[in-house]
């Protein structure tokens, strides 16, 4: 059953819309992401316009990771007060990353950006995620037991100056290393057209110790806020929000995204984390290929506006 | 002598008119609606070739070859070049076309190089590469090599196409032609030019606009996307909220 986008200006066929909503759904829901990071790159391989595609996606990420952050809130595994802090800094990197994304696409530079982007930043979370958790995996095998938290396991990042206490976290530290994850994830998800949350579990895990019960809902809010932001600065911007196409995988979304939480239970946290490292890894891998294979078409088009 | 002059004259003057053809053409629809299960539309071209008003003679005479070009509104278009530097695929260079047909298909009855010579072909941009004549660049080679590769990757998005068997005629004087317009076509204005060729050479011609337009829902999203950009946005933001929030209470177990 063909539907027409009225923003993209193409008709798609409906079930294979709300067919990568629902997958990509469960894979969020699974692991406290937001499934942005697969979404994008696989509407724009099926002939949506890049610009369509990364805006109505963050419409997207947006209901895929409201069910997941209400059902973690209601387990009250969300700190909103951390929380907090992420989006404000967020915010101002988004606005700034939306600057940066017209200036690139005017050069007609935006794919090479894309592209070393997603292999730098998923290539490297990949392979730290992957280390870790197959670390902790082998210790589990060999009987070794793994307290979540050591009292003194702090690093020099938390005896920065401007202490801010979390309750829910339980942790005291500074706020700046917060503001700073912040920021970077506001800047580098609106010029990816990504959730930023398989950047955000790790930093949460491995930069600011914050208890493996809270990292994915409170990730999964601060995303919800960030993509909401994002969403209004795309619809302003360029108006190239397809409410239509991101209905259809919000559907899709909502549905596979309980399916994977309830899969997701169970895993165990660092069985979670090898699996998410590995899908990191394999877009990662895909888009290093892109950049050395050689092209099947060295010529590529685009659409730079109507002139009347 | 004198009268041989007469004559020639007499005959040439029952002779011209006979030549004055016109042409009666007819589209299908002259509008294509876009609706929500919008997938393509087809449309069909029918025309004759008639003696003109004033013409003597009361049959026209053949044989006639027709050429239908259908252009869609235009666009800004760049083309990009990838190249390899330092193991690394980069777009290096890029030509702008100005005033790009978003969509454009000749259909004609023969092949097109047999209908007419190159340069009535391309004067009246019956070609796809007379479009890429407005290039932002002054290296003429590079403006046709982009502007090649840019129409090949056009035909390939079934944007731009040549059906060379487009065009039947049902009688000596009597054509229809079907296009089919796809799913991606962008809305705006058409023109339908037709042309009536005779040994080579332009002896009719005739266009007709049609137009291809949203309605309904999809005409009111698109609109508001535009002209309520911060309202759109937020009801994206609140649909998404509520879809969100409608599944999590819906799968509470």
């Amino acid at each position: 059953m063909q539907i027409y986008l009225p923003i993209a200006e193409l008709s798609v066929n409906l079930f294979f819309l709300v067919g990568i909503g629902g997958a990509v759904g469960f894979l969020s829901g699974l692991f406290g992401v937001g499934g942005g990071f697969l979404l994008t790159p696989l509407l724009i391989f099926s002939g949506v316009p890049a610009s369509v595609a990364v805006a109505s996606v963050t419409g997207q990420v947006v209901a895929a990771s409201t069910s997941g952050a209400l059902s973690h809130y209601r387990r009250g595994g969300v700190d909103l007060h951390l929380a907090m802090y992420l989006v404000l800094s967020g915010i101002l990197g988004a606005v700034a990353g939306v600057a940066v994304f017209a200036v690139l696409r005017e050069a007609g530079q935006l794919d090479l950006v894309i592209s070393v982007g997603f292999l730098v930043l998923l290539g490297s979370v990949g392979v730290l995620m992957l280390i870790e958790s197959s670390r902790a995996m082998l210790k589990a095998r060999k009987g070794v037991v793994v307290r979540e938290r050591l009292p003194n396991q702090h690093n020099w990042i938390h005896g920065l100056p401007m202490r801010v206490r979390f309750k829910k976290s339980r942790l005291y530290i500074s706020v700046l290393p917060v503001l700073v994850i912040g920021l970077f994830i506001g800047f580098v998800g609106s010029l990816l057209g990504i959730g930023g949350g398989f950047i955000m579990v790790p930093a949460l895990v491995y930069l600011l110790r914050v208890p493996g019960s809270m990292v994915i809902g409170t990730s999964l809010a601060q995303v919800v806020a960030m993509m909401a932001v994002t969403t209004m600065l795309h619809a302003v911007q360029s108006q190239s929000v397809d409410i239509l196409l991101a209905f259809c995988l919000m559907v899709g979304g909502t549905v596979g995204a309980q399916f994977g939480a309830s899969a997701g239970k169970y895993l165990r946290g660092e069985q979670l984390r090898g699996l998410l490292a590995l899908l990191v890894l394999a877009v990662a891998i895909r888009f290093g290929l892109s950049l050395i294979i050689t092209p099947s078409d060295v010529f590529s088009m685009a659409v730079q506006g109507i002139r009347q | 002598m004198m009268r041989l002059w007469v004559l020639a004259l007499a005959l040439l003057a029952l002779v011209l008119p006979a030549q004055a053809e016109r042409l009666v053409s007819q589209l299908s629809n002259d509008s294509v609606e876009i609706t929500s299960s919008f997938d393509g539309e087809r449309m069909t071209f029918f025309g004759s070739i008639a003696p003109d008003a004033g013409a003597t003679e009361k049959f026209v005479t053949g044989p006639f070859q027709v050429v239908i070009t259908i252009i869609g509104p235009t666009q800004v278009r760049v083309a990009r070049e990838k190249t390899h530097n330092f193991g690394v695929w980069l777009n290096t260079d890029q030509v702008q076309f100005q005033n790009f047909p978003s969509y454009f298909h000749v259909l004609s009855s023969a092949r097109l190089t047999d209908i007419s010579d190159i340069t009535t072909l391309t004067t009246n941009a019956i070609l796809p590469e007379a479009h890429t004549l407005a290039a932002n660049t002054v290296d003429l080679w590079k403006s046709a090599v982009f502007g090649r590769e840019l129409v090949r990757l056009m035909t390939e998005e079934g944007l731009f196409g040549v059906q060379e068997n487009g065009v039947n005629f049902l009688s000596d004087n009597f054509y229809s032609a079907r296009l089919t317009l796809p799913s991606n076509a962008p809305p705006g204005a058409y023109l339908a030019q037709t042309y009536v060729f005779k040994d080579g050479a332009i002896i009719a011609r005739k266009s007709e606009g049609f137009s291809v337009r949203k309605i309904g829902f999809e005409r009111f999203l698109a609109l508001s996307a535009v002209q309520q950009p911060l309202l759109y946005g937020l009801v994206c933001v609140l649909l998404a909220l509520f879809t969100g929030w409608l599944g999590g209470v819906v799968f509470r177990r």
